[in-house]
């Protein structure tokens, strides 16, 4: 079981990159339908359509997203001072425990 | 002149990247609708300033922007690199945002490149000058760049609004091509560097983010140090501010940096709102924040941190047709957009594979084999 979840995770970081591959291609034969019929209607709504989507566009975030390649990430809201936290990740540090973190490496060589 | 086809793109967003990769990929591009809802419309300053710095690189490159510029032309040249170029980066964005697409087309150029650039060495938006010294520098030797000639120096720093820093990067050509690498050993953290700056505010905000940086991670480490870069005079730039970069280096040889700096309101806010920003976060909660970031990158447990992703999938597309393979941490917006362009324009796929038990991605591609050509027609 685990190993079908990790088979279906990796398809979906696949997709998630890379869109969907050719077998969807009648999704998109659908949606091209869709575009026909829409433009009969293009005519008497420039302004609105216009509107929707720049909307889109900061919901998908992508057509004039900000060029920049820092992340802030929500981690950074953890609070590091308490302990547990500055436990959890001791053994990526040399101050942790060597065994756990080569038993790591090892399970990321296969 | 015969008729070029040109790839169509749109939108404002990857500028660096697609210029980038039409340059090494020579492929010409043709931007449209370049921020044509927007208030401001068209490229704006720091994206012209980029163009311009394309130009002043590489020879019979072709740049047409029209009148309102939301549609962009660009054919790309040849890279020749050169000594003693000279660029002014603007003040709207940092230098960090010019550097990260300029060293990688360095690389392929005709000669070796020398360029001094004028402008912004920190903010909290692009990775710190530091950050590229520390971090980005050492990845390159990964790919076999030759480590001789390979350097940044800080002139001076200079922070928003006004900037007024300067730094001189050296980027060596690679003779072949880069090195196709196997890089999925994240280690364990050896040890914490870092460097604190301040301009034209006092020396005891270093000390005082030092402070609450040492307070966190002396409890992991006890290698960690932090250096005091204060500057004074002409080497202080234009405007008051203070910042840390940290760099946490693995037992594998892996850099993981985070960086951050504090200034007065920057670029066009500037009159708007300038009430409201007089407040600058105090440097106690600038240093645990950091730390935190750093923590954070960490614990991710990839060979590289978020910021880094897009240039490493780039190097490794780029590399001879050989296998890549290397570890990130959760993928970031940034970091698949560019796997996304990679596609794109080199026609390389890579093979992402979560790893469930470290909560790391590992991803797999066959390098599209690029040659450095500019230097064999020489």
């Amino acid at each position: 079981l685990a190993e079908r979840t990790a088979s279906r995770k990796n398809v979906n970081l696949m997709q998630l990159v890379y869109g969907k591959s050719a077998s969807e291609s009648s999704n998109e034969k659908e949606d091209i339908s869709e575009k026909e019929e829409s433009e009969d209607d293009e005519f008497f709504k420039p302004k609105g359509e216009g509107n929707k989507k720049s909307k889109e566009g900061i919901d998908d975030g992508n057509v004039d997203i900000e060029d920049c390649s820092k992340f802030i990430h929500y981690a950074s809201e953890k609070d590091w001072r308490s302990e547990d936290l500055i436990e959890s990740i001791r053994n990526r540090f040399v101050t942790g425990d060597w065994s756990k973190a080569a038993l790591r490496g090892q399970v990321s060589d296969v | 002149m015969g008729k070029i086809s040109y790839m169509r793109l749109k939108g404002s967003q990857n500028l660096r990247l697609r210029l980038l990769l039409s340059t090494l990929s020579s492929t010409p591009i043709l931007i449209e609708d370049i921020r044509a809802d927007a208030t401001w419309p068209g490229l704006l300053s720091h994206e012209v300033s980029l163009l311009r710095l394309l130009e002043k690189v590489s020879d019979d490159c072709h740049v047409e922007i029209n009148e309102t510029g939301t549609k962009l032309k660009y054919k790309p040249g040849i890279v020749m690199g050169g000594r003693n170029l000279v660029h002014d980066c603007g003040v709207s964005r940092s230098i960090g945002y010019f550097l990260e697409p300029l060293i990688v087309l360095g690389l392929f150029g005709k000669k070796p490149l020398t360029i001094r650039l004028n402008g912004i060495t920190n903010d909290s938006k692009d990775p710190s000058v530091d950050t590229f010294k520390s971090a980005t520098l050492p990845m390159l030797k990964r790919f076999g760049v030759p480590p001789e000639g390979l350097e940044l120096k800080i002139e001076s720093r200079g922070v928003p609004p006004h900037g007024g820093g300067e730094i001189i990067l050296s980027i060596p050509i690679v003779q072949d091509s880069l090195k196709a690498i196997s890089w999925i050993d994240e280690g364990m953290v050896k040890r914490i560097r870092g460097i604190s700056f301040s301009t034209r505010v006092s020396v005891q905000f270093e000390n005082t983010m030092i402070h609450a940086a040492r307070g966190i991670l002396n409890h992991l480490l006890p290698d960690v140090y932090i250096f005091t870069d204060h500057k004074a005079g002409p080497q202080a730039g234009k405007s008051p501010g203070y910042g840390i970069t940290l760099v946490a280096e693995t037992t594998s040889g892996c850099f993981i940096s985070a960086d951050t700096a504090v200034s007065y309101a920057s670029g066009k806010e500037d009159g708007m709102d300038d009430e409201e920003n007089k407040e600058l976060s105090p440097p106690e909660d600038v240093g645990e924040q950091i730390t935190s970031m750093l923590l954070g990158e960490i614990e991710q447990g990839g060979v590289v941190d978020s910021t880094h992703q897009g240039l490493l999938f780039l190097l490794c597309a780029l590399c001879p047709q050989d296998v890549s393979k290397v570890r990130v941490g959760q993928l970031v917006p940034h970091g698949i957009e560019v796997l996304r362009h990679i596609r794109d324009f080199l026609g390389v796929k890579f093979v992402i594979k979560p790893d469930p038990s470290t909560m790391t991605v590992i991803l797999k591609c066959v390098g599209c084999g690029l040659k450095n050509l500019s230097r064999k027609i020489s």
